[in-house]
């Protein structure tokens, strides 16, 4: 299936999990994708975004956002278009902490309505949103995260097969949590291999494929952001669009990663 | 900020001090967009401190990294790393109790030790909206210690009350590019420990909006030139003053 086929199957109001963290193993070939198709009203989930949250927001894709930090960390100022999204109100936003994202995943990949969690005392990101309910088998009380079960999980892997078999090398961030916990999973792959030498380690299978919907080959996806042992951020693009960022406007967002991002553009830059 | 009138600048001071607060095997974690803690940890592991165990977000184990990344959860710190965790395993590893010190920040800082990662005016129609705590409002609470660091120390981030509390909970220290600050637990408040070779107390007071008493505070003692040349050899390309850039 091609990356663009498996993305038309995802509906506008979708909510989506997104695999990677910052500007690691992002899934960039697919946003480039739900920008290309003009996606609208999606719902972000994601402990710690950066790029990937960033230009959803300013393509104009989003309308609700479920994390815990979007930011350029030290590489770039503040994240504009998420800033200016929730600024103006375009987009609502459930503010998190990154272990809170991961509670609600694991509420919803162990099929509960709802995870217990430690601390959460001295936060005003809880009262009103976050219950604290009675243990029930000994003293005190406990903070409580609502399950977070989004429809559709987006990992970016390095390699997977073409039954959705997926190896991820180096750190796997939340993406075999948001794999568990979403009702759909959507994959890239730096390469698509033959599976059939997987039977002498299956232990390197993190997601099996019976839970995969769609497998797309697509060589630097995960290009400008990093991918553990094939290519490393691409600082300049990055800085490139923070200044397209900055003019603002989704037109302008949109027209750029058209013009921009293209598969032979993603494969070109993360093969040199 | 400028130099310290010492052949070295704020960004040395401050990892050499926040590299002083580590002890030796004492488990360590920090996050994104924390290259001062990065540098550090890798210092107090090369000088005071060889059996600290450091975590972060990549998920690697006491890394040796032949560069130091921009990014700090890139995969450059999975260099030289026997095992792997998840960002999953280090919050439940604090959430245990068994995760000693966390490095977090804050855009503003108040003077009970509270963190503003959120926003700047109204919540639920922020001024500015700012990226957001990542880990912080469930670390501060359950790791055994939290030391803050804020390369800025002016009166918008060192504030007498945040608009909004990202997370507050077990601070010990503050590390400023003027002062250290430790929380005095009978208080509650931030009070000055030392202050930094070069900064007048005056300049720090105007500088601070909540109070603080100044009366016979030490000055923080200087690099030693083992500790300058551990940093040079942990962090060649010099990645401790990318925050003062």
């Amino acid at each position: 299936m091609s990356l663009a086929e498996a993305i038309a199957v995802i509906p506008d109001g979708s909510s989506i999990a997104l695999g990677g963290n910052t500007l690691h193993r992002s899934p960039s070939a697919a946003v480039h994708g739900l920008i290309r198709q003009g996606k609208r009203g999606l719902t972000l989930i994601k402990t710690a975004g950066a790029y990937d949250i960033d230009v959803l927001c300013g393509a104009g894709c989003v309308a609700r956002l479920v994390v815990a930090y979007v930011g350029f960390e030290n590489l770039q100022g503040m994240a504009l278009r998420f800033r200016s999204a929730i600024e103006t109100e375009q987009v609502a936003l459930d503010e998190h902490t990154c272990a809170s994202v991961i509670a609600g995943l694991r509420a919803a990949a162990q099929g509960v309505p709802f995870m217990p969690l430690a601390g959460m005392s001295g936060t005003d990101l809880a009262p009103g949103r976050f219950h604290r309910v009675t243990n029930p088998y000994g003293e005190g009380e406990v903070v409580t995260i609502p399950a977070i079960r989004p429809d559709w999980a987006i990992v970016h892997a390095q390699e997977a097969d073409s039954e959705g078999n997926v190896r991820i090398f180096g750190t796997q961030f939340e993406d075999v949590l948001i794999a568990n916990a979403a009702r759909h999973v959507l994959v890239t792959c730096e390469k698509l291999v033959d599976g059939a030498d997987w039977v002498r380690q299956p232990e390197l299978t993190t997601i099996p494929g019976f839970r995969v919907d769609a497998v797309a080959e697509a060589p630097g996806g995960a290009w400008p952001a990093s991918c553990a042992g094939h290519y490393d951020i691409d600082e300049a693009f990055i800085e490139r669009y923070y200044h397209v960022s900055t003019q603002g406007t989704s037109e302008h967002i949109t027209a750029f990663i058209r013009e921009e991002t293209g598969a032979s553009r993603a494969l070109a830059v993360a093969a040199r | 900020m400028e130099a310290t009138g010492e052949p070295f600048g704020p960004a040395v001071t401050m990892v050499v001090a926040l590299s002083r607060l580590l002890r030796d095997g004492e488990r360590v974690f920090h996050g994104v967009a924390s290259p001062l803690p990065m540098v550090a940890i890798l210092l107090a592991t090369a000088t005071h401190a060889p059996r600290l165990v450091y975590l972060n977000i990549t998920g690697s184990i006491n890394p040796t990294p032949s560069r130091l990344p921009r990014s700090t959860t890139d995969p450059a710190l999975l260099e030289g790393t026997r095992a792997l965790i998840t960002l999953a395993d280090a919050f439940d590893l604090s959430a245990r109790g068994e995760l000693d010190t966390v490095f977090l920040s804050g855009v503003q800082i108040d003077a009970r030790g509270r963190i503003n990662m959120s926003a700047i005016g109204d919540p639920a129609r922020p001024k500015i909206r700012l990226p957001g705590g990542a880990g912080s409002a469930f670390l501060l609470p359950t790791a055994n210690r939290t030391i803050l660091w804020r390369s800025r120390h002016d009166i918008r981030t060192f504030v007498e009350e945040v608009s909004f509390a990202t997370g507050s909970g077990k601070v010990d220290r503050v590390v400023t590019p003027l002062c250290v600050f430790r929380r005095d637990s009978a208080a509650g408040r931030l009070v000055v420990e030392s202050i930094h070779p070069g900064i007048s107390a005056d300049d720090l007071a105007a500088r601070t909006a909540f109070a603080l008493d100044l009366t016979g505070i030490p000055t923080t003692p200087p690099p030693t030139a083992a500790e300058l040349a551990a940093l040079a050899r942990v962090d060649p390309q010099g990645m401790h003053r990318i925050e003062f850039a």
